[in-house]
């Protein structure tokens, strides 16, 4: 609506707007409802304050009924009309960019008054989001870790063929879909599932514990599911270790723990840090797992991005979750860089 | 490598003249209705025109035809869309304005038939039990918010619209109010506090299947669901109690996608599958909910069907889709805070 625009961009903001701007209001609305362009306006006004999608229909479906002076004609539709404060949003919503969705998904909003607040209580929610998806990545990267590490020191001392049969039974789990493998857990961990009944069974609880839509489920999960992805940068890393070292550190007196402390772990730390950083990186945009396992307070940034973009298909709200996520995704890849030395993880071996 | 360049090639030859030439294109929610649809409407259409028709499924998530409409890249014609995407796909022009010179406007229910959509299938969603496990349960939304007289979790849908509703009526609210008091700061608190009160036994679930598993598996007592997939769990011999006084019910419409080369047979197979002969074929198949009055009020139907929706509707509460557009994006955000509460 350029006229409306341009009249509300004359405007200083104190008191009501000039009567050019409501009259290019009343034309432009009714314009943009026949012409079917009224819907991203009313969209972006509404997420702005929730009732202002509908008070631009009603006044875009009023037009025939509206006459000079506007500035009386408006208000007597509706009193918002009267208020300062929706031509004030209106005005925001003309401008070519807005900080509003990448404030919205920190929790912060703008008042009418343009200083930035934190919104009431009973909104927030992407604060928790982040320090959440952050906290279970984190968790997840650890105990990926640990639980890898002692697998790819096997895989790694093996000699062939076992070396290639126990990296096989590593990889076929890999390559199957991380669908099948979180509905596999729902299978497993339901509560007439085989967990439940042998725990039963040995005794261990008396009723059937509720696992599905817990954290506990979720984390169990995506660990199985990303081990493979700590594991393997490990394997290559450890594989290709010089046992010389470990020789020369031998012959020099070192027992078995200080071989292991000053030798093999600084050297095999690439790997860790390459396995690390992958299974972090994909463990921020997991979303399926948590989805299927997870209960109300389990999901995490990337199941919110889904839903904004395909079902609520506010596509500004999805790409400012979307680039927070990245940005953090982003500071700790960088963070692990800096961990080893400025060389891309994994090749310093 | 020569080799693989013919193939590519091959291959490109393949694919153009299909771009070029796209069949006319109908999308719906999949399924056995899905199914059943191309038996009989889809096919009906393409033996009465001799239009080739091809039929896809989506997830109802309406993101992806937005973007087809603004790169101008639309590869479906006619789509099964839910009350709030249609009308506010309509105001956005991602939808055409059906032409209602070709598609009869008379024979749809109230409701039925609006600017871009034309009404095809009702659904509800309402309270249901098992009666072995439970023989008696809560018999209106009141009930089932009276965790004292009947003990036991329950399952409720994972968002806003709906639940809402279902909070301000076990708060005793009367259904005809419902919206009037939702609207109203002090309704909606009203209604997350209603909400609070039984947090500790409620559950939610996101798939439609998963209320009946939920159901059947024991883990709640009472759930609220698809009346559909009730019904058809019951029909197969399920033990099931489905309480139509706890009806929430809406239309789901057909839409054509704006800037469809195909326009033109748009329109005449959305007609054609709202029409009632077809849509009687279908209903020897399958329970549908019909839009179309002279099917949805047909004796035998009605008869031949006992939990079909159209027969229960007017004890339903119809899920208001106005209400929904303007205060649906901030009710849903205030609901998932709630629920990470």
């Amino acid at each position: 609506m350029p006229r409306t625009r341009a009249a509300l961009t004359a405007w200083d903001e104190r008191g009501l707007p000039p009567e050019a701007a409501f009259a290019a209001l009343a034309e432009e609305s009714g314009a943009a409802l026949q012409d079917r362009r009224i819907g991203a306006l009313a969209q972006r006004l509404n997420f702005e304050q929730s009732g202002l999608r509908a008070l631009l229909l009603r006044t875009a479906r009023a037009q025939d009924r509206l006459a000079a002076p506007y500035a009386e004609s408006l208000p007597a539709l509706d009193a918002c009309w009267g208020d300062p404060e929706t031509w004030r949003l209106l005005r925001r919503a003309g401008g070519p960019t807005t900080s509003l969705y990448l404030l919205r998904a920190l929790d912060l909003t703008r008042t009418a008054e343009g200083e930035v607040r934190r919104v009431p209580p009973d909104q927030a929610l992407f604060r928790t989001l982040f320090l959440r998806t952050l906290w279970v990545s984190l968790l997840v990267t650890a105990a990926c870790v640990l639980l890898g590490w002692p697998v790819a020191a096997c895989i790694a001392a093996l000699r062939p063929p076992w070396s290639s049969i126990t990296l096989l039974l590593v990889l076929v789990p890999f390559w199957s879909s991380v669908l099948v493998r979180s509905t596999a857990w729902f299978a497993l961990l339901q509560r007439e599932g085989p967990v439940n009944d042998l725990l039963l069974f040995l005794g261990a609880i008396e009723s059937p514990l509720q696992l599905i839509g817990t954290r506990f489920a979720v984390l169990l999960s995506t660990v199985h599911i990303l081990l493979p992805v700590a594991i393997l940068p490990m394997v290559g890393v450890m594989a290709r270790l010089d046992r010389r070292h470990l020789h020369a550190a031998a012959s020099l007196g070192a027992g078995p723990w200080l071989r292991f402390r000053r030798v093999w772990l600084p050297l095999s730390l690439p790997g860790v840090l390459a396995g690390a950083a992958m299974t972090f990186l994909l463990a921020v945009g997991f979303y399926i797992t948590p989805a299927l396992l997870g209960g109300e307070r389990d999901q995490l940034v990337a199941w919110f991005i889904a839903q904004y973009l395909t079902r609520e298909v506010n596509w500004g709200m999805a790409a400012a979750l979307s680039a927070y996520l990245l940005a953090m995704a982003g500071a700790v890849a960088a963070l692990l860089r800096a961990l080893t030395g400025n060389t891309p993880a994994g090749t310093r071996a | 490598m020569k080799r693989l360049l013919l193939v590519v090639l091959a291959l490109l030859g393949f694919a153009a003249p299909a771009l070029a030439q796209r069949e006319l294109t109908i999308v719906a929610g999949g399924g056995r209705l899905q199914e059943h649809m191309r038996a009989t409407l889809f096919r009906g259409f393409t033996q009465q025109t001799g239009i080739p028709l091809r039929d896809a499924s989506y997830d109802y998530n309406v993101g992806p035809i937005r973007a087809m409409v603004q790169a101008n890249n639309v590869t479906w014609d006619v789509v099964m869309v839910e009350a709030p995407d249609l009308i506010r796909g309509c105001e956005d022009g991602i939808f055409e304005r059906i032409d209602w010179s070709v598609v009869g406007r008379d024979k749809f229910l109230p409701d039925g038939a609006t600017t871009c959509g034309a009404g095809a299938i009702g659904w509800g969603v309402a309270v249901f039990r098992d009666l072995n496990r439970n023989p008696t349960g809560p018999s209106n939304w009141r009930e089932f918010w009276d965790v004292q007289r009947f003990p036991g979790r329950r399952a409720l849908r994972r968002g806003a619209r709906m639940t809402m509703e279902m909070a301000l009526m076990g708060d005793g609210v009367v259904a005809s109010e419902v919206y009037r008091v939702l609207a109203t700061p002090e309704g909606q608190r009203r209604a997350f506090a209603a909400l609070d009160r039984i947090r500790p036994h409620l559950q939610f679930w996101t798939g439609g299947q998963q209320p009946l598993e939920l159901v059947n598996a024991g883990e709640v007592a009472f759930a609220a669901g698809y009346t559909g997939r009730v019904a058809t769990a019951i029909t197969n011999g399920a033990k099931l109690d489905l309480n139509w006084d706890t009806l929430l019910f809406a239309y789901d419409y057909w839409a054509v996608v704006r800037g469809t080369p195909h326009r033109a047979e748009a329109m005449r197979l959305v007609d054609f599958i709202t029409s009632t002969g077809p849509l009687r074929a279908l209903a020897e198949l399958w329970p549908i909910n019909p839009v179309t009055a002279a099917v949805a009020n047909d004796a035998t139907i009605r008869e031949r069907y006992p939990l079909m929706l159209s027969r229960h509707q007017d004890r339903g509460l119809h899920i208001d889709t106005e209400f929904w557009l303007d205060q649906g994006p901030d009710l849903e955000q205030r609901f998932a805070a709630w629920l990470n509460r």
